[in-house]
């Protein structure tokens, strides 16, 4: 049996239309199920939970990447395949499984062809796309071997799924993209320095593959993770090896 | 000026993924270490490893470790192969190749199988190459405490006939 989990947005018509084509595609192939409507402040867990209890088999996110992180953070947990059909803007996590945007997802989904996903655990919770620090004071330890710091402000991003994007200080140097790899947690530390007047200075970032770390900051800093916002003080960050279970496209890039 | 038309916006020109400086595929992992970072420790990498900021401590790498020009590295270290342009403070055992540009200044002992030294590149320190059979003990071991007293350390290998 399919359980569908619709984001919110969805609601909005201008989506009705590529809904209505999936959902008579789902049809055809005979996979339509139960479709529960998820809002953002909806905790995933419990109600995959409950679904599996009644019998599902399978748990299809229908949204874009906030709405992917966001259930598959609370709910990576729960022993079930997953699938994902997405629709609207902010995609770039359906791109890499190989799950083309439209009704072709549909096609991807039918075929069933699963894949097991490493997960990232950041204290006690897990994100699937990518973790990121807004610039703060911190410092990094890697592996309990080797302490990274910058002299001023360093700005954190970890890579699980998500491409590490980021633009040079320059205003006129195009966005660099880094596909991180699968298998282990990548981290881009951005050095942030002040500019003589006011406001900083992005710097080229350094890259680190890892399987633990832990980021420590004199005060509490923010940490942002598939939409989940918190304050943390010290911060352990480890890769869960092939914990989700999600069907994926041919053209994946992994 | 107020009223000055608008610059026309020009089309982007279509440039390939590769050529806009991002990476989309990368074959290896690679660490990077960025300018103005430093990194103190034991560091030690599966992959290839850039340094471009500081490291203080010990590098281990059984691939290719790139030292930048700019970068300042003291520390020991262990690797595959290593090309430096910036400044290396450290004893070194390199399985493969060491390759000193123009820019590299290095203050330690080296042990190497090929050593490739550019016009204008600096090393103060012991240099044993593996290779020569017959050669009476361990070249490299005696210079390990440092490169402080190196000349008047230093003796010529006695090659056996």
């Amino acid at each position: 049996m399919y359980v569908y989990l619709y984001d919110n947005f969805l609601r909005h018509k201008r989506f009705a239309a590529d809904i209505k084509t999936m959902e008579i595609r789902l049809t055809d192939y005979g996979i339509a199920g139960k479709i529960l409507r998820i809002n953002n402040y909806t905790d995933a867990k419990p109600i995959i939970e409950d679904e599996v209890k009644r019998g599902a088999k399978t748990v299809v996110i229908v949204g874009n990447d906030d709405s992917f992180g966001q259930i598959l953070s609370r709910a990576a947990t729960v022993p079930i395949t997953f699938g994902f059909l997405p629709v609207g803007p902010n995609n770039s996590i359906a791109e890499i499984l190989g799950i083309t945007p439209g009704t072709l997802a549909v096609d991807v989904l039918s075929r069933r062809r699963r894949q097991l996903l490493d997960i990232g655990w950041a204290n006690n919770w897990c994100f699937i796309g990518q973790l990121r620090i807004p610039p703060a004071k911190v410092e990094v330890t890697y592996d309990e071997r080797f302490t990274v710091r910058a002299k001023d402000l360093l700005e954190v991003v970890v890579c699980n799924l998500k491409p590490y994007v980021f633009k040079s200080g320059q205003p006129s140097d195009p966005e660099k993209i880094v596909h991180p790899q699968d298998g282990k947690l990548e981290a881009f530390l951005r050095p942030l320095t002040k500019r003589r007047w006011w406001g900083y200075m992005g710097e080229e970032p350094s890259v680190f593959p890892f399987e633990e770390m832990v980021i420590r900051g004199e005060k509490p800093f923010m940490v942002e993770a598939d939409g989940k916002v918190s304050k943390e003080i010290k911060l352990t960050i480890r890769l869960a090896h092939h914990k989700i279970d999600l069907i994926v496209g041919r053209e994946r890039q992994f | 000026m107020i009223f000055q038309k608008p610059a026309p916006k020009l089309p982007m020109p279509m440039v390939p993924e590769d050529q806009l400086g991002g990476q989309p595929v990368r074959d290896e992992i690679e660490t990077v270490v960025g300018p103005s970072v430093n990194v103190e420790g034991d560091f030690v990498s599966e992959g290839n490893i850039v340094v471009k900021g500081s490291v203080a401590g010990s590098v281990t790498t059984s691939k290719h470790l790139l030292i930048e020009q700019g970068a300042r590295v003291v520390a020991n270290v262990r690797a595959g192969s290593v090309k430096i342009s910036g400044d290396l403070k450290g004893n070194m055992k390199i399985r493969e190749s060491l390759e000193l540009t123009a820019t590299a200044r290095v203050i330690g002992d080296v042990e190497v199988k090929v050593l490739v030294m550019e016009a204008g590149a600096l090393l103060y320190g012991k240099v044993a190459m593996l290779g020569i059979d017959g050669v009476e003990g361990k070249p490299g071991r005696s210079g390990s405490r440092g490169a402080s007293k190196r000349s008047e350390e230093f003796q010529p290998l006695e090659i056996i006939e």
